[in-house]
């Protein structure tokens, strides 16, 4: 299982290599990107496949928990771990002159992403989420144009802000408990952390992890980055990033953070971001910010997914999440041809039908029509909300409602433009057929999960059922070493 | 009307602070990770200096992406200034004292980076401290002379991948032996002593020559960066 | 608690400085004058990381000539922070170097400037006109504020 830790550090120490590489064989260094992210996305199915009921936890440097640093490994991080990975690969970045820049970066995207998901420290953490923000400003900023520029100092500074806040609610939780490790945290976190302090701690890491998870109040960054920067990182960016960032916030919810004012907070800025999101998509007239704002809607329905107590609600987050992971990316994609305004659509069905056909299937998933896996998503949120009983709760059921609403109307205006039987002043290229082959193969995995919905279902409640097990958590971190970490 | 809100946002702020202010146990924290590092880290690693022992062995990783964020930021950089144009103008050379001064200074300056770099495990300091003075000293003489780089952009960026690429293949070596990634290796040798607490000297000149050389590259970009008229 | 103890005192300079700089970011329109107070945030947050295990009377964690002191200062947050510093000492590099490339592109410094050629050069690439709103004449908008800036010569 030391294999895992290569998952992390292979793709870092190829983006060490590759300017050197380079210098050696220009044919390598185009090469060795996809070969080292293809090792390590095997690396990942192979720990998948034999980890079984149990998680695994590996101390880097062979330190026990709590002095040293925890890779932890459920199905759950693996998910997203392989995720970021297949999802760096299929999104490889096109070949342009700043081919060199632009690999090094996917290679370290890939890389901190995977220990992201998989880390087990508080601080490790907040370095892989600052270590991501950095690879996404090259990312984004990568695309040369004084917009992208500028987008990307806007979102510098919100991210910074966001960083900092992260910053000090990480220095009151070590204040309250002395620890950094997450297993150790939710050992100690009834006593220590249920008060005013945590609860500080948590609103002040929810705003500074939920810079790049498009949480309400720092989302303002999303529509002019979307906007500008090319569309395979946006794919990036919306469909993977952001969950990876709903990730962390998913364990601290999980492990160390059980008030329920938690819970609250969450619920009412989830429902601003789906409101907020849906309304200002409704009203977008270009495909690119279109899609940016219906992703922050998205996420706000995740948001509220998440303030919903026990296992139903990580089931329900998840159950949307993995769906949008296959969605946004490939409407994304669709819209690498199609950006621009969406009165300029008109006819583009004529010169590319799968494109038009694709983009159908995916309106009807994301609005929640069965039997598409958009509908049994939402649907997981909506029940457990109407099963609570609280106002809030129901505010929030009718506001996702609503919100489908909404979209079934911008979605199927694109649609209709698209199917105009005039067309607008210059018809638009067809798509490149890498773009169209990749994302035909994403909705082909949301059709394909029509079929399989029910083992689907299963797969993704026991591993729900594993994140939220705490006390297997702490087990797996070896709990001996933490007995004798507390007592001086 | 948005100073406004600003005002609201920031009262709103100090409000939640003077909450906190009143449940912060000051002064008397927890039975905690850090007091268990200074009890064993004597042991474990060798290294006289705690700091070091936690930035290098138990915090390993952290050290490693942070020299990445580095390294990232000043790859972007470089991406972002792009290239001046040959025929841009520049300032002039600066005047006797800050000229003379750089002369005299930049022996000084490496020296004493050389020394916190290789002394992090005995004394306070380390690859970052001495990678920036380190920096310092590359930067110094560009600002007496504008325009006359000391080294070659090509070799430090070679520089700067060679010496990530060390720190992660110590990092590697460790696991060929048998023990997870980035485990101490080598004899512990004597507590005190310049050749002590194996290969974390040497993890710490791979840090402090890689963030010596990309700070210097990264101001240098900066410097070079076409003045605005 | 005593108003002038040293807690308090290095509590209150954490607090302050990361509330001075929310002010800066939050309140100011000039892009370098944000960009400060990104880097007072971020001092005052590693202010506030290393005040987290505070012993008055501890010495530093270093054995010295051989005997350990007899109550040492917490290692681990001192990494951290050097830690939070490089990081935020790379960011502010690469904060600097869009803010030069957009100097260049756009001619000025003014965030509220910026935020709107940002939305022309947006809705230009994609063919729509600006965003209008219902309660405003249907031509060009003139900004409604004194640049500053611009009138200092851009420097």
């Amino acid at each position: 299982m030391n294999l895992l830790v290569l998952m992390i550090t292979l793709p870092l120490l190829t983006a060490f290599l590759l300017s050197i590489i380079n210098r050696a064989s220009i044919f390598a260094a185009r090469v060795i990107g996809p070969l080292v992210l293809l090792a390590t996305a095997s690396i990942g199915i192979s720990v998948w496949s034999q980890l079984g009921a149990a998680p695994l936890a590996v101390q880097w440097g062979g330190f026990q928990a709590p002095l040293g640093i925890t890779l932890y490994a459920d199905q759950f991080g693996l998910l997203f771990a392989l995720a970021i990975t297949i999802g760096t690969l299929l999104l490889w970045p096109k070949s342009s002159e700043n081919q060199l820049r632009s690999s090094s970066l996917a290679l370290l995207l890939a890389g901190t992403g995977s220990g992201l998901a998989l880390s087990g420290d508080l601080f490790n953490i907040y370095v892989f989420y600052e270590l991501m923000t950095v690879v996404s400003y090259g990312l984004i900023a990568g695309r040369g144009t004084s917009g992208s520029f500028a987008s990307t100092l806007r979102y510098l500074v919100i991210s910074g802000f966001g960083a900092a806040l992260a910053l000090a609610g990480i220095a009151l939780v070590y204040q309250a408990t002395g620890t950094l490790n997450l297993a150790q945290l939710a050992q100690l976190s009834p006593e220590k952390l249920n008060n005013m302090q945590g609860f500080a701690a948590f609103v002040l890491m929810l705003i500074g992890f939920g810079v790049k998870a498009e949480l309400f109040p720092v989302n303002m960054w999303v529509p002019e980055v979307y906007a500008t920067a090319s569309s395979r990182v946006s794919a990036l960016l919306a469909g993977v990033v952001s969950k990876l960032a709903l990730l962390i916030i998913m364990r601290l919810l999980i492990l160390v953070f059980h008030q329920p004012e938690a819970l609250t907070v969450l619920l009412v800025l989830g429902i601003l971001g789906v409101a907020s999101g849906e309304l200002a998509a409704w009203r977008a007239r270009d495909l690119n910010r279109m899609l940016a704002f219906s992703s922050i809607g998205q996420l706000g329905v995740m948001f509220i997914a998440l303030s919903i107590p026990g296992n139903a609600g990580i089931f329900a987050a998840l159950a949307v999440a993995v769906h949008h992971l296959f969605l946004k990316p490939s409407m994304f994609l669709l819209a690498e041809r199609w950006g621009g305004s969406i009165k300029g659509l008109a006819g583009a069905a004529a010169t590319s039908p799968v494109g038009a056909a694709l983009f159908v299937l995916l309106s009807l998933s994301l609005i929640g029509v069965p039997p598409l896996p958009g509908f049994w998503a939402k649907l997981l949120v909506i029940m457990p909300l109407l099963a609570l009983d609280q106002p809030l709760y129901y505010f929030a059921a009718f506001v996702i409602l609503a919100a489908a609403s909404l979209e079934a109307n911008y979605l199927f205006r694109v649609v209709m433009k698209l199917y105009d039987k005039e067309p607008a002043g210059k018809p638009h290229r067809p798509h490149a057929t890498a773009d169209l082959a990749t994302a035909v193969f994403l909705g082909a995995g949301l059709a394909a999960a029509v079929f399989m919905l029910v083992p689907l279902a299963d797969r993704l409640d026991s591993i729900a059922a594993q994140a939220t097990d705490v006390s297997a958590y702490i087990q797996a971190v070896a709990p001996q070493s933490l007995e004798t970490g507390r007592v001086q | 009307m948005r100073r406004f809100t600003a005002a609201l946002f920031l009262l709103g702020l100090g409000v939640m602070i003077a909450a906190i202010y009143q449940h912060i146990d000051f002064g008397n924290t927890a039975v905690n990770a850090g007091q268990e590092i200074n009890a064993v880290a004597a042991g474990e690693t060798g290294a006289a200096n705690f700091v070091t022992s936690v930035v290098l062995a138990y915090r390993g990783i952290d050290t490693l992406l942070e020299l990445t964020i580095l390294f990232t930021a000043a790859m972007i950089g470089g991406m972002v200034l792009g290239r001046r144009r040959v025929d841009a103008p520049r300032d002039p050379d600066a005047g006797f004292i800050l000229r003379t001064g750089a002369d005299l200074l930049f022996p000084l300056l490496l020296v004493v980076g050389m020394y916190i770099i290789l002394h992090g495990h005995l004394t306070p300091g380390g690859g970052f401290q001495g990678g920036v003075i380190l920096a310092a000293a590359f930067f110094v003489p560009l600002l007496a002379r504008p325009g006359i780089m000391l080294i070659d952009q090509r070799i430090v960026s070679l520089v700067e991948g060679l010496a990530g690429a060390v720190f992660i293949i110590i990092g590697l070596l460790a696991m060929f032996e048998g023990y997870e990634f980035l485990t101490p290796l080598y004899d512990k040798g004597e507590l005190g002593a310049l050749i002590s607490a194996g290969s974390l000297p040497v993890l710490y000149l791979a840090v402090g020559i890689k963030v010596g050389s990309e700070l210097a590259g990264l101001l240098a970009h900066l410097a070079e960066a076409e003045a605005l008229d | 608690m005593d108003i002038l103890d040293t807690n308090m005192i290095l509590y209150s300079a954490a607090f302050g400085l990361m509330l001075i700089g929310i002010g800066g970011i939050v309140i100011s329109n000039h892009l370098i004058r944000i960009i400060f107070g990104i880097a007072l945030l971020e001092a005052g947050a590693n202010l506030l990381l290393l005040l987290s295990t505070y012993h008055e009377g501890a010495s530093a964690p270093i054995i010295v000539n051989g005997n350990m002191p007899a109550m040492m200062a917490d290692p681990v947050p001192q990494a951290l922070v050097l830690t939070a510093i490089v990081i935020g000492v790379g960011i502010l590099a690469l904060a600097l170097s869009l803010a030069i490339r957009v100097q260049r592109a756009y001619g000025t410094l003014d965030m509220r400037e910026v935020r709107l050629k940002l939305e022309q050069e947006i809705s230009d690439e994609a063919g729509i006109g600006m965003p209008s709103s219902s309660d405003k004449p249907a031509d060009i908008r003139k900004l409604p504020f004194n640049s500053v800036i611009q009138q200092e010569g851009g420097s």
